[in-house]
C-alpha cells in the first residue's frame, strides 16, 4: 500500500503541476458559468426590449394599450394602414421591431397580426399578446356590455384543470428535478471520461517511455495500477472541488448582483401561480408562468445540494474506480500510444450509453429497463442520480440505493481484479497491435 | 563461496514461444557476473524473472540463500535495458521518487542523493527537468537512481549504452569499486571488452538455453588454440630461421622498423619453454605470452555454429 501511495502522490503531483489541469480547473467552471449566464440572460428575464408600432386605422385602441408601463415593450401608434412590405423597407419604420396590426374586423373575428423583423421569444410574444388582449377586452366590455371591467373579469374565468399524481401530489418528482439528477450524473461521467482518459494516457506513456520496467522492479503491477487510479482520482477530486467553489461563488455572485430582480420571479413557484389563477385571466396566468424562469428555479431552488452531494460523492468514487480500472487495463494492453485510438470509441460509446440510460430513466422512470439500468454498474451512477432527484427513494425504496451502491462497489472490485490481470500481462508487451485474442489470453493467464 | 543468486531450472514461454528453457545459473557474492547472449536469447526475460516482473512457468530463484520474495526487491538495484524517466519531472524529484519506492525513508533519500549526486558530479542538474537532459546525462541519472539505495545486488542491462568513453570508464570504475565494497553485480551486455575487463564469471544464453557458464579465464582457456605471442626487437628472418621445423608462424604485427609481435603455433611436443629457448640469442625478446581467445571470440565460437545449423 505504501508503494501505491507513493505512485499516487507522484501521479497527483504530476497532474496538479500540468498546465492543462490548471487551465481546465479554471476555464471549465468559467465556461459553465458563462453558459448559465447566457441561459439566465436569454432564457428567462430577458433584457430585450421591443419597439412596437400599432397600426390602428379605425382607432379601436384609442391610442392606448396598457394601463401601466411595461419596461420591455414600448408602443407607438399610427393612424393609417401600413403594408407589411412598407414596414419592412421604409426608413421611418426601421426603429420599430414589430408592427401590430389592428384591423377593423378584430372585434368580430378576434384575429390580430404582429409582423416582426426578428423572431421574438415566446415570452415576448406572450407579453404583446397579453397587452393586446387586455386592451381589446376593455374596448369590447365597453362596447358590447354594460358590465364594469372588474365584473367582466370576474365572470371571465378560465377553467384551470390541474393534473396531479396521486403518489406525488406536490409534483416533487418533476421532470425538472430529474434533470438536476441527470446533470449530476453527467458531471460524474464527464469527470470519469476525462480522468479515465488521463489514466489511460498515463499508463500508455509509461509503457512507451519504458519507465514502467523500472517501476515494476519495485512495485507490483497491481500496486502500480491502484496507485495510478488513486492519484488521478485525487486530482479529479481536487478539480471537482475547485469547480464546485468557482461555480458556487459564480452563481452566488450572479444572484446577488447581475440578476437580483430575477430572484423574485424565481421565488414564485408553479403551484402558487396556479392557485393565484383565480384572480387572474388565463393570459395573465400564462404570462406569469413565462416570466418565471424555470432554469433559475432549477439552479437555485430545486437542487437538494446536501442530500444529492453525499450520494453523488459515493457514486462518483465507486463509478470512477469501476471505469478507472477499465481505462487502466485498456492503457496497459495498448502496444503504443496511438494504438489506443481504436479503444477510445467503444469507451465513448459506453459512456454515452450510460448517459442515455440516465435520459431514458428520466423519461420512463417506472419501466422494467429502468430497473435494469438502475443496477447495471455501467449506468447506475447516472441513473441513481436521476432517481434520487426524482424523489424515488421514498419509504420502502431506500434500500435500493444502498443495494445499487453495493453492486457498484462489488463490480468495481471485480473490474479491478480483471484489469489487474490485463495490466499485469499486458504492461510489458510493447509494439504489438492489440487483438482481442491477446486480451482473451491475458485474461486467462493468472 | 556463498551464492548471492541461484537460478534453478527456470522455464518461461510467451504464447507458445519459448523464452527460457530450463536455465540454471549461480552468481557468487562479491563478483561481477556477465550475462551474455545474442539479441532475443532470453537474457531480459531471465532478468525480469529475477526481478519478479515476470513469473516463470517453472523453476525457482533463491536470493542470498532464501527463496526470492517481494521483500528482497529493495535489496536489488535494477537498470533495465529499455529504461525511461518521467520527462516532466526534475532530476531530484525523480531520484526521490525512485529512492522512496525502493524503500529509503524520506530523510535517508536526501542524504543518499547528496552523496551520489556529488560523486557523479550531477549536483547542478538537480532542478533540471529530465526533458532538458541529453541522452548521456539521462543515462547517468538512471544509473544514480539505480544505485541510490545502495543495494546488495545490482542487475544492469546494457549499462554502457548511450555513454561516451569517459563515462563508460567512470561507470566501470564505479562497478569495480562496488565489487571491492562487497556488492554483487550482474551485467548483461554486448560489450565483450568490458566483460573481459571487469567480469569475474559469465554465463551465455542462446536460443533460450544456457550454453556456457564459468570464470572468464576458464571460458577463454577452454577455447584456446595453442597460440603464443612473442614481442621482440631484431630481424624477422632471424626469428623465422630460429623456429625451424618445430613451430609454425600464425600471423604477425609490425610495430616499428625492427619490432614485431609474432604469433606462433607449436608443432609436435614442443612447449612454450622450447620456443623461448630457440629464440633467446637470436632476437631481443621484450615479452612473450600465451594467446587466449577474446570474449568476442568465445561468444562467436559458442553462438555462431548454432546460428548456421
Amino acid at each position: 500500500m505504501k508503494n501505491s501511495m507513493l505512485i499516487a502522490v507522484r501521479e497527483w503531483k504530476a497532474r496538479m503541476g500540468s498546465r492543462s489541469f490548471v487551465l481546465f480547473s479554471i476555464l471549465g467552471p468559467l465556461i459553465i458559468l458563462g453558459l448559465v449566464y447566457l441561459m439566465f440572460a436569454f432564457g428567462g428575464q430577458s433584457k430585450q426590449h421591443w419597439n412596437v408600432l400599432v397600426a390602428d386605422p379605425t382607432g379601436i385602441m384609442g391610442n392606448k394599450i396598457m394601463a401601466s408601463e411595461d419596461k420591455s415593450v414600448t408602443y407607438a401608434f399610427a393612424d393609417g394602414y401600413i403594408e407589411m412590405e412598407e414596414f419592412a423597407d421604409a426608413k421611418k419604420y426601421q426603429s420599430f421591431d414589430a408592427l401590430l396590426e389592428v384591423n377593423e374586423k378584430v372585434l368580430s373575428n378576434k384575429i390580430g397580426f404582429v409582423f416582426f423583423r426578428e423572431k421574438p421569444s415566446i415570452r415576448m410574444q406572450t407579453r404583446v399578446q397579453y397587452h393586446f388582449e387586455r386592451r381589446l377586452e376593455e374596448v369590447m366590455v365597453k362596447e358590447f356590455t354594460s358590465l364594469s371591467l372588474k365584473d367582466f373579469r370576474k365572470i371571465k374565468q378560465p377553467l384551470s384543470v390541474n393534473f396531479r399524481d396521486v403518489y406525488d401530489p406536490n409534483n416533487e418528482s418533476s421532470d425538472l428535478s430529474g434533470w438536476v439528477g441527470f446533470f449530476y450524473g453527467a458531471i460524474i461521467f464527464t469527470f470519469i471520461f476525462l480522468f479515465g482518459m488521463t489514466i489511460m494516457r498515463s499508463v500508455s506513456r509509461e509503457k512507451s517511455n519504458r519507465i514502467v520496467e523500472v517501476l515494476l522492479a519495485s512495485v507490483s503491477p497491481n500496486q502500480l495500477m491502484i496507485g495510478k487510479i488513486i492519484g488521478v482520482g485525487l486530482s479529479a477530486l481536487v478539480q471537482f472541488v475547485v469547480w464546485v467553489v468557482i461555480i458556487g461563488l459564480g452563481l452566488y455572485f450572479m444572484r446577488e448582483t447581475l440578476f437580483p430582480d430575477m430572484l423574485n420571479a424565481a421565488n414564485m413557484n408553479v403551484q402558487e401561480l396556479t392557485i393565484q389563477a383565480g384572480e387572474q385571466s388565463y393570459q395573465e396566468n400564462m404570462f406569469a408562468a413565462h416570466e418565471y424562469n424555470q432554469f433559475v428555479e432549477l439552479v437555485y431552488n430545486r437542487v437538494q445540494f446536501v442530500n444529492m452531494t453525499a450520494f453523488f460523492i459515493l457514486f462518483f468514487i465507486a463509478g470512477y474506480v469501476f471505469y478507472g480500472a477499465l481505462f487502466a487495463a485498456v492503457g496497459a494492453t495498448m502496444g503504443s500510444e496511438s494504438d489506443g485510438q481504436q479503444f477510445i470509441l467503444p469507451l465513448i460509446f459506453l459512456l454515452c450509453f450510460a448517459l442515455y440510460g440516465g435520459y431514458y430513466v428520466l423519461n420512463y422512470p417506472e419501466s422494467p429497463l429502468a430497473e435494469v439500468l438502475h443496477y447495471l454498474p455501467f449506468t447506475s451512477p447516472v441513473v441513481v442520480m436521476v432517481k434520487l432527484a426524482q424523489g424515488y427513494y421514498g419509504p420502502g425504496h431506500v434500500y435500493e440505493i444502498y443495494l445499487t451502491l453495493l453492486v457498484l462497489i462489488t463490480s468495481a472490485f471485480v473490474m479491478l481484479a480483471i484489469a489487474s490481470r490485463l495490466y499485469k500481462n499486458g504492461i510489458l508487451q510493447f509494439g504489438h497491435r492489440v487483438r482481442l485474442k491477446h486480451i482473451y489470453k491475458w485474461l486467462k493467464k493468472s | 563461496m556463498n551464492s548471492m543468486l541461484e537460478v534453478k531450472n527456470i522455464s518461461k514461454s510467451f504464447f507458445r514461444k519459448e523464452a527460457l528453457n530450463d536455465v540454471s545459473l549461480k552468481v557468487n557474492k562479491g563478483e561481477i557476473f556477465g550475462l551474455l547472449g545474442p539479441n532475443g536469447a532470453g537474457k531480459t526475460t531471465l532478468i525480469r524473472v529475477i526481478n519478479r516482473i515476470v513469473e516463470p512457468d517453472s523453476g525457482s530463484v533463491r536470493f542470498d540463500g532464501e527463496l526470492m520474495t517481494e521483500g528482497h526487491l529493495s535489496q536489488i538495484g535494477y537498470l533495465p535495458e529499455e529504461r525511461g524517466l518521467y520527462k516532466n519531472m526534475t532530476v531530484e524529484a525523480h531520484a526521490v521518487f525512485l529512492g522512496r519506492l525502493r524503500g529509503l525513508t524520506k530523510k535517508d533519500v536526501h542524504t543518499k542523493i547528496d552523496y551520489w549526486f556529488d560523486r557523479f558530479g550531477i549536483n547542478d542538474w538537480r532542478k533540471k527537468r529530465i526533458e532538458e537532459l541529453s541522452k548521456g546525462m539521462a543515462q547517468k541519472v538512471q544509473f544514480v537512481c539505480t544505485v541510490l539505495h545502495e543495494p546488495k545486488f545490482l542487475i544492469l542491462d546494457e549499462p554502457f549504452s548511450g555513454f561516451d568513453p569517459i563515462n563508460v570508464e567512470l561507470i566501470k570504475q564505479e562497478l569495480i569499486e562496488m565489487r571491492a565494497a562487497g556488492k554483487t553485480i550482474m551485467l548483461s551486455t554486448h560489450n565483450m571488452k568490458s566483460v573481459e575487463e571487469i567480469c569475474d564469471r559469465a554465463a551465455l544464453i542462446h536460443n533460450s538455453k544456457k550454453i556456457a557458464e564459468g570464470k572468464i579465464s576458464d571460458l577463454q582457456s577452454e577455447r584456446k588454440m595453442g597460440l603464443y605471442a612473442v614481442r621482440f626487437q631484431g630481424s624477422m628472418i632471424a626469428f623465422v630461421n630460429a623456429l625451424w621445423t618445430g613451430f609454425e608462424v600464425h600471423d604477425k604485427d609490425i610495430l616499428g622498423d625492427d619490432r614485431f609481435v609474432m604469433r606462433v603455433k607449436m608443432r609436435g611436443d614442443n612447449s612454450f619453454d622450447d620456443l623461448l629457448k630457440v629464440l633467446i640469442g637470436q632476437v631481443k625478446i621484450e615479452a612473450a605470452w600465451e594467446v587466449l581467445p577474446t570474449m568476442q571470440d568465445v561468444f562467436i565460437d559458442l553462438v555462431q555454429p548454432k546460428v548456421t545449423e
